[in-house]
């Protein structure tokens, strides 16, 4: 059975989906958190089941392009089922998605989610709302689980039969569709003839497999002619008459309770007003730095600490019990690896994952994006961007992902560039403040996050001129402050971290071992020296740091903790001055995409425009290093 | 109250710009059958007035107020001249010239009850059409965009105005299309984005696509809770 979901932006259909399937995928409370479709074979009470989760859409004739991957797979595609999610607190934006499934003929099953905040609102007759919509509903609560078993037997038991319910359109519209259904005759349409033609009368050429190849230029005569005759655009007129039709089948159906302002709005106000939302973010901001920097400080120096007194000689004595050159290799390999673990991925990057998470789920982030709108234009952004920017504070990953959400492929490009070149992920940021933040304290830390901010500026002020066009508009539904639940924070964040210890461990511990057995046998001298006009001589750093920073495209993170490796100590500043510490951060801060980034970056822009980039961030963060090794010796 | 003679002018311009261009002295001279010269110094005259915007050798057009009269007095013409001929029984070469005469008399309360009593006929004997109250009360609170609205002013959408076809689809994705009811919760600072509440949803929305969105503002009438 194919099932697939579908909903507008932001009303739970992730947590749905995760419910549905056990499978974890990453929801916010922020429209556009699903930009890529999902899919997930599961076997729900005995019967197999494909679902689809489809990226957040408003309708099927969408302006954007992450929401135009949702109506492609739709359109390409024949489900058994879809389950619309639905958010039973605002139930006019589903109803009109709904309308537009129902009329192209496809087999609808509703979840009408978020019950729990919809029954303090009003009295909400769930079965005569099913009814007139000829189309099962299954009330739900996804974040506690409420209504899904109901919801599973719904989908496992579910028949199609077709809805009796239509649009009323305009007595006009209506005449339009009547002149096409003459015009189709006896051809074999894929969807149904009325809903395949009003989405024709829309503009929207989608679902019109089966027409007879006149009709589109027919119904473009039809477009102009009313447009002429009612000064207003077709798919205006028939998307007012949907939103009509959902305001007067809620009226019907919800018996509202007189409303009053929560303290938790007032707040959520407050947020948003300028004069009390700028200093609020400005709070959020700094509290979010130092808890990463001295929260993540102590951490380490906490974790380490346990480390080695609970591993104790173990490694000393595992090195021996191996013997030679191999055996010391081996076991150094792996109580470095484990300790850069510790030392970075559990105190910086874990802790950034669930204070984004936080920030995520309590509705936060598009409050940041409003406030900042009209300063994100001067670098020919809007505030929306401001979402993939911290979310690339995490990683670069998702972060170009989510440039999806931005409409124009300029802007894309030019915050795709940003992010990879001056935005740090976390891996970056454990570079930085684990290396000169560390040995140099935070002022160091600071110089180094104001130069990447004044060159997100300068870039953004250069792309913006480079690339002429007005940065396109802001237009974004914001939801209300929740509380995050941490059980949802708590299952992001591991999620997102999991790779580190899956995924970057094993290479990190081969790499390690590797490393250590070369320059046992001080064969890794011999290599590195070829490069070491470049190393030496441009940035002033020690000739082996070669290898960490090759390691480094491998991984950010990696070239710290390979630095570890390489000198056989985790005091760098035994190794490395400050000078060359500070050189190093700058030079890892802005360096290329790492492997990931860069693959995702190739899909998404093409190979033409990943390698300009990765070439111009690397010629970047080499002047950059090489300014600042002159400029520090010179003082 | 303005006198006969300016209420005549004003139904003569309304009638006349139908076509939304500037009425011509020569045509209202030829409509009204008085001298061209005495009709140039009448419009200067209503123009001083604020009843209409007069431009030499282009013509008159109405303003808000002038419409407002104008409209009226020509309803008022064209509801009686129905009167006159469905319920009187006048013959219909006839009703023209009476209603001419008691259009300026006729109080709005007997408009009103005269309009009520044929059940609110649309067209004159003659097929024109018979301007609507509604419109008449619509015309004094014309519609204005989006953008320009007070923090705190609810209105109803009206019509969205914009070239671009992938924008217009955004806009009323999100819900801004005609008759819904939209707030202005939140306008920020240096043209930033308006914050506004449509439906049940709270949208932020770039001054440019604010820009797109025309509404008429509902005056606040106070609601007993």
């Amino acid at each position: 059975m194919e099932l697939f979901l579908i909903g507008n932006p932001n009303v739970g259909k992730s947590v749905v989906f995760n419910r549905l399937t056990g499978i974890g995928t990453i929801s916010s409370n922020y429209p556009g958190t699903t930009v890529e479709y999902l899919r997930a074979e599961v076997v729900m009470k005995g019967k197999r089941i494909n679902v689809t989760d489809l990226p957040g859409i408003y309708s099927l004739t969408p302006g954007t392009e992450d929401q135009l991957v949702a109506a492609k797979l739709l359109s390409g595609a024949r489900p058994d089922c879809i389950l619309v999610v639905a958010d039973a607190t605002r139930l006019e934006p589903s109803l009109v998605l709904t309308f537009q499934l129902i009329e192209l003929g496809f087999p609808v099953l509703m979840a009408l989610n978020m019950m729990d905040a919809a029954r303090k609102r009003g009295d909400l007759d769930v079965e005569a709302l099913s009814k007139k919509l000829g189309v099962p509903i299954v009330p739900t609560v996804a974040t506690t689980g409420e209504g899904i078993g109901e919801l599973m037997d719904a989908i496992i038991g579910y028949q199609y039969v077709p809805s009796e319910f239509r649009v009323r359109y305009d007595s006009h519209i209506e005449a339009y569709m009547q002149v096409m259904k003459q015009g189709i005759g006896d051809s074999q349409l894929k969807y149904s003839p009325r809903g395949a033609s009003i989405k024709l009368l829309e503009g929207d050429e989608q679902f019109t497999s089966g027409f007879p190849k006149d009709m589109p230029d027919q119904v473009k005569r039809l477009r102009g002619e009313f447009r002429a005759e009612h000064a207003e655009d077709l798919e205006v007129h028939i998307t007012r008459d949907r939103y009509g039709e959902a305001g007067k089948m809620i009226t019907e159906v919800l018996r509202p309770n007189p409303q009053q302002r929560t303290p938790k709005q007032r707040l959520s106000d407050l947020t948003m007003r300028p004069l009390t939302g700028l200093p609020i973010l400005g709070l959020v901001m700094v509290g979010v730095f130092a808890t990463i920097i001295f929260v993540g400080a102590w951490l380490e120096a906490t974790l380490l600490g346990l480390w080695a007194d609970v591993s104790g000689s173990f490694f000393t004595d595992m090195s021996h019990a191996i013997g030679g050159e191999v055996g010391f290799a081996i076991a150094n390999g792996l109580d470095l690896s484990i300790q850069s673990i510790l030392a970075i991925v559990i105190p910086y990057i874990l802790l950034f994952y669930l204070i984004l998470g936080v920030l995520e789920d309590s509705g936060y982030l598009p409050r940041v994006v409003v406030l900042l709108d009209r300063i994100m234009h001067k670098i020919g952004l809007h505030g929306q961007a401001v979402i993939p920017m911290l979310v690339g504070v995490g990683c670069n990953v998702p972060a170009i992902l989510a440039t999806r959400m931005i409409e124009s492929r300029r802007e894309k490009l030019i915050l795709a560039t940003i992010i990879v070149m001056a935005v740090p992920c976390s891996a970056q940021m454990a570079v930085i403040i684990g290396t000169i933040g560390r040995y140099g304290g935070i002022i160091y830390v600071m110089v180094i996050l104001l130069i990447l901010l004044g060159l997100i500026l300068v870039l953004g002020r250069l792309l913006h001129k480079v690339l002429k066009f007005e940065p396109s508009s802001l237009m974004m539904e914001i939801p209300d402050l929740t509380v995050p639940s941490a059980k949802n924070v708590g299952k992001k964040t591991w999620m997102r971290v999991k790779e580190f210890f899956v995924i970057a461990f094993p290479i990190l511990l081969v790499g390690s071992i590797a490393l250590e057995v070369l320059s046992a046998y001080g064969v890794l001298e011999t290599l590195v020296d070829p490069l070491s006009f470049f190393t030496v001589g441009l940035l002033g750093l020690p000739a082996i740091i070669i290898i960490a920073l090759i390691f480094g495209l491998l991984r950010k993170e990696m070239s710290f903790q390979l630095l570890v490796v390489l000198f056989g100590t985790a005091d760098l500043a035994s190794v490395m001055t400050l000078d060359q510490l500070f050189v190093f951060a700058l030079v890892m801060a802005t360096f290329m995409p790492c492997l990931s980034a860069l693959t995702v970056m190739i899909r998404e822009y093409g190979l033409k425009d990943s390698l300009k980039v990765t070439f111009a961030s690397m010629a970047l963060a080499f002047t950059l290093g090489g300014v600042a090794n002159l400029v520090l010796s010179v003082i | 109250m303005v006198s006969e003679n300016i209420e005549e002018y004003l139904e003569c311009i309304w009638e006349l710009t139908q076509d939304n261009a500037p009425a011509r002295t020569t045509d209202i001279a030829k409509h009204m059958n008085v001298a061209p010269a005495s009709v140039t110094e009448m419009l200067q005259k209503l123009h001083a007035s604020g009843f209409i915007t007069y431009e030499k050798y282009k013509g008159a057009l109405l303003t808000e107020d002038g419409m407002e009269i104008g409209a009226h007095i020509k309803r008022k013409h064209r509801l009686l001249e129905r009167f006159l001929f469905d319920v009187l029984g006048l013959e219909k070469s006839k009703v023209h010239e009476e209603a001419c005469r008691l259009e300026h008399m006729l109080s709005d309360e007997s408009e009103k009850r005269i309009s009520e009593m044929m059940n609110h006929p649309t067209h004159c004997p003659d097929g024109d059409p018979i301007p609507k109250m509604d419109e008449l009360r619509g015309s004094d609170e014309s519609t204005v965009l989006l953008s320009t609205l007070d923090e705190g002013t609810e209105a109803v959408i009206t019509h969205l105005s914009c070239r671009d076809p992938q924008k217009i689809r955004r806009i009323i994705a999100m819900g801004f299309v005609p008759e819904r009811r939209i707030t202005v919760e939140e306008r920020l600072p240096m043209n930033g984005p308006l914050l506004v509440q449509v439906g049940d949803c709270r949208v932020a929305l770039a001054k440019e696509y604010a820009d797109m969105v025309y509404v008429n503002p509902v005056h606040k009438i106070k609601r007993f809770m």
